[in-house]
């Protein structure tokens, strides 16, 4: 009997219980939740944007976690291939596209918000390119910038120039002098770190820069070629370490490269152009205003044009229409002109951090470059972006893959471990590999 | 008489059953209740295995979820015979080897200046532990910051004290970036190898050691005849707990130098690490994990072994 009335009770807590965890037991209106997923980057802002969203859309919850932009696609993949932990909505970038929506983690924008199509045609077309997969958009700009390329206009007036460097000789040969005069250690720094993804868009756009393509138009490997732009960069880049004008550091940095700048212990670097603003930011630097962009050095001054988007994963068409609506707002709001056809968060990162952006009704906008022309030369920024920005060749599914087997084979040739030629014979061995599977 | 029989039969038979009955539930009863507990084993740790030993089978990579074709041994023999996994396994011996000794030695060392009775030991010997304590991504995140080759600690202390002319770069040099791995995980657990070793050391009886003095016994043949047997067992189960840590390291590679410069500090769970989730193979990164796996325990049964001999000549 005794043991009945326990079992009753036990019964009975279990369903009081579980009246407190089931949705839509709680009173008051019910909230769908949407997580959403960044990489480490002005959080603070971030949180703000999503207060202001959850404001006017009060039905929507947004969860957001961030994760080190090193290890970001590492993570994004463990939580995708766990399959309990899958974001509803999260930043992605054109490296990974290919990878993801191959896999079936992420589903085409349009596929669910046919209003996208008409959307992208105020987006600029590289920014399109690097959203798109199988003629299919997967995605709402986060940003789009342009690689740039930077020095600290002060010191090198000091060591007598008054010209930036057009070509990457001549990059070379002010770096000595400004190293011969004592200015400072080591004039050039990138980040080369193997977990900085930014690294192969620096590498890309030297290649660009002196006018080499990576592959054809059919996806064949044209860098491995003898005498090639690829071989010529990495030669340089050996050139500039056993000079010592190119800080070794750089094989272990990721972001500390704009920390060097900043701190005027380097001379050149290569970043997203809106790193700039940072750079002269006179909260940030001591020598805020002595930053400038220029065309990147080479014959061509080409450059990488890139897009980081807001992507949506599988898991939101599989919740229902409801989550599909709140998908929606939250990617308009965010990444589109949003209600008030105002473009509430991209302007804001433009104005706040400087950052690029592919809608292209900004361009025009009084407040943004009124803002932007505080810390770059507004019309030179167009320009770059306009006229010398060219996507990532090479966007596949394996893209991801090879851009990691190469970062480590090009840090290999750096230190001398192998020629550049055995290098790229490497890396095109790889790329057809990784094409045959 | 048949019917008294046959009576007295199912008597029998009846109190054979019953007395049956509780032999019974005294047999079952221990394998009920270790269920629960093989139950939870299976489920965290067969059933996993299993589930690898299967993926490792089939070709299966992950931007082709539609296609996993069954390969046989494939994975296996792709890792093996590929430049990676053999410099992995290198870079995997090498790195083992040093944490060996460099654990061994400073748990050896400290345990021993620990164990002299002194002002501060009681100190030292909570404040030794403190580095064991810090998380292992914390400790390589500190270490990093250390080992900075423009802004670090280290290079300011061996430039002023004259050991190096000009700072280092230690993280971006492929013969230094797997001694900095060294240095933080020795420098991580060497603590805990200190902790192990004065345990044994004060159990060891005083009059040992008064004696070996009476007969004119020195430091070094007290050591060698009376500390360092006591000390074998200790020193054998480092070794396994060392070489085991050696080839699952991950943490520190993951946070210190991410497996470069170029592939310098790639070490085998790091191989592993990159197959499944940079290069989304999930069918060799299995395959290597049960390598990893193999190797490991095929190493700590051998200490295991040495272990018990150890026992029965002590």
């Amino acid at each position: 009997m005794r043991g009945k009335g326990l079992a009753l009770f036990a019964v009975a807590a279990l369903m009081a219980s579980l009246l407190f965890v089931l949705p839509g037991a709680s009173a008051g209106p019910t909230r769908l939740t949407v997580s959403f997923t960044v990489w480490t980057f002005a959080v603070d802002l971030i949180k703000e944007n999503i207060r202001r969203f959850e404001q006017r859309y009060p039905n929507v919850e947004i969860k957001l976690n961030d994760h080190n932009w090193g290890q970001y696609n590492d993570t994004v993949v463990s939580r995708f291939v766990g399959g309990s932990d899958a974001p509803d909505v999260l930043y992605s970038s054109d490296h990974w596209l290919q990878q993801w929506a191959a896999a079936g983690w992420i589903v085409p924008l349009e596929d669910h918000f046919p209003q996208v199509k008409e959307m992208a045609k105020s987006f600029a077309p590289y920014a399109v390119d690097g959203m798109t997969y199988k003629g299919k958009i997967y995605g709402l700009p986060y940003y789009a910038d342009p690689m740039g390329f930077f020095y600290n206009e002060a010191i090198l007036k000091k060591a007598g120039f008054t010209l930036p460097p057009a070509t990457w000789e001549e990059l070379l040969a002010q770096s000595k002098v400004i190293k011969e005069k004592g200015l400072v250690k080591y004039p050039i720094g990138f980040g080369f770190s193997l977990q900085e993804p930014f690294s192969i868009e620096v590498f890309i756009s030297m290649v660009y820069s002196r006018g080499g393509d990576l592959f054809d138009k059919d996806g064949n490997p044209v860098f491995d070629r003898p005498g090639s732009a690829t071989i010529k960069s990495i030669q340089w880049v050996r050139d500039a370490l056993k000079a010592g004008v190119l800080n070794p550091e750089s094989l272990s940095w990721d972001v500390q490269a704009g920390a060097a700048m900043r701190a005027a212990t380097q001379v050149y670097s290569i970043s997203r152009a809106s790193a700039l603003w940072a750079f002269n930011d006179p909260r940030q630097s001591k020598e805020a205003g002595n930053f400038k962009i220029a065309l990147m050095p080479g014959s061509t001054h080409q450059t990488v044009g890139f897009v980081r988007f807001y992507a949506m994963s599988s898991q939101v068409p599989k919740r229902g229409k409801e989550a599909l609506d709140a998908a929606w707002a939250f990617l308009n709001y965010f990444g589109g002109p949003g209600p008030d056809n105002s473009y509430p968060v991209v302007r804001k990162w433009a104005t706040d951090f400087g950052l690029g952006f592919a809608q292209m009704p900004l361009f025009r906008d009084t407040e943004i470059l009124l803002s932007f022309g505080k810390w770059v030369d507004v019309p030179l920024l167009q320009r770059i972006g306009q006229r010398y920005s060219k996507v990532k060749q090479g966007l596949t599914p394996q893209f991801a893959q090879w851009d990691v087997f190469t970062r480590t084979e090009l840090h290999k040739a750096y230190l001398e471990q192998q020629t550049p030629e055995q290098t790229v014979k490497n890396m095109a061995a790889k790329w057809n590999e990784l094409r045959r599977k | 008489m048949a019917r008294l029989h046959e009576h007295g039969t199912m008597t029998e038979l009846a109190l054979g059953r019953a007395a049956a009955r509780p032999r019974r539930r005294a047999h079952v009863y221990p394998y009920l209740s270790i269920l629960p507990a093989l139950l939870v084993v299976g489920l965290i740790s067969i059933y996993p295995l299993l589930f690898a030993l299967d993926l490792s089978l089939y070709r299966n990579v992950l931007t082709e979820p539609l296609d996993h074709p069954f390969v046989g041994l494939r994975n296996f023999t792709e890792a093996f015979g590929s430049y990676y996994f053999l410099r992995s396994l290198q870079t995997t011996v090498k790195f083992t080897a040093l944490i060996i000794f460099g654990t061994i030695t400073f748990g050896v060392l400290v345990g021993l200046y620990l164990n002299r009775a002194g002002r501060l030991a009681g100190f030292l010997r909570v404040a030794i532990l403190l580095p064991w304590a810090i998380p292992t991504v914390m400790a390589a995140i500190i270490w990093r910051w250390i080992f900075n080759g423009n802004y670090g600690i280290l290079n300011a202390l061996l430039v002023q004290v004259g050991i190096i002319p000009e700072y280092i770069s230690w993280l971006a040099n492929p013969y230094l970036a797997p001694l900095t791995l060294v240095v933080t995980h020795v420098w991580k657990w060497g603590p805990l190898a200190a902790i192990m070793c004065l345990a044994t050391l004060q159990v060891i009886p005083r009059d040992l050691y008064e004696a070996t003095h009476i007969d004119g016994g020195g430091g070094w043949t007290t050591f060698r005849f009376i500390t360092l047997p006591f000390l074998r067992p200790t020193i054998l189960l480092l070794l396994i707990l060392e070489t085991i840590a050696g080839f699952v390291t991950f943490d520190l590679i993951y946070v210190l130098t991410g497996g470069g410069p170029g592939d310098a500090t790639t070490m085998l769970a790091w191989f592993a690490y990159a197959e499944i989730f940079r290069f989304l193979n999930l069918g060799k990164g299995a395959a290597m994990a049960f390598v990893i796996a193999a190797l490991t325990l095929g190493m700590a049964l051998i200490y295991v072994r040495l272990l018990r001999s150890e026992e029965y000549t002590t």
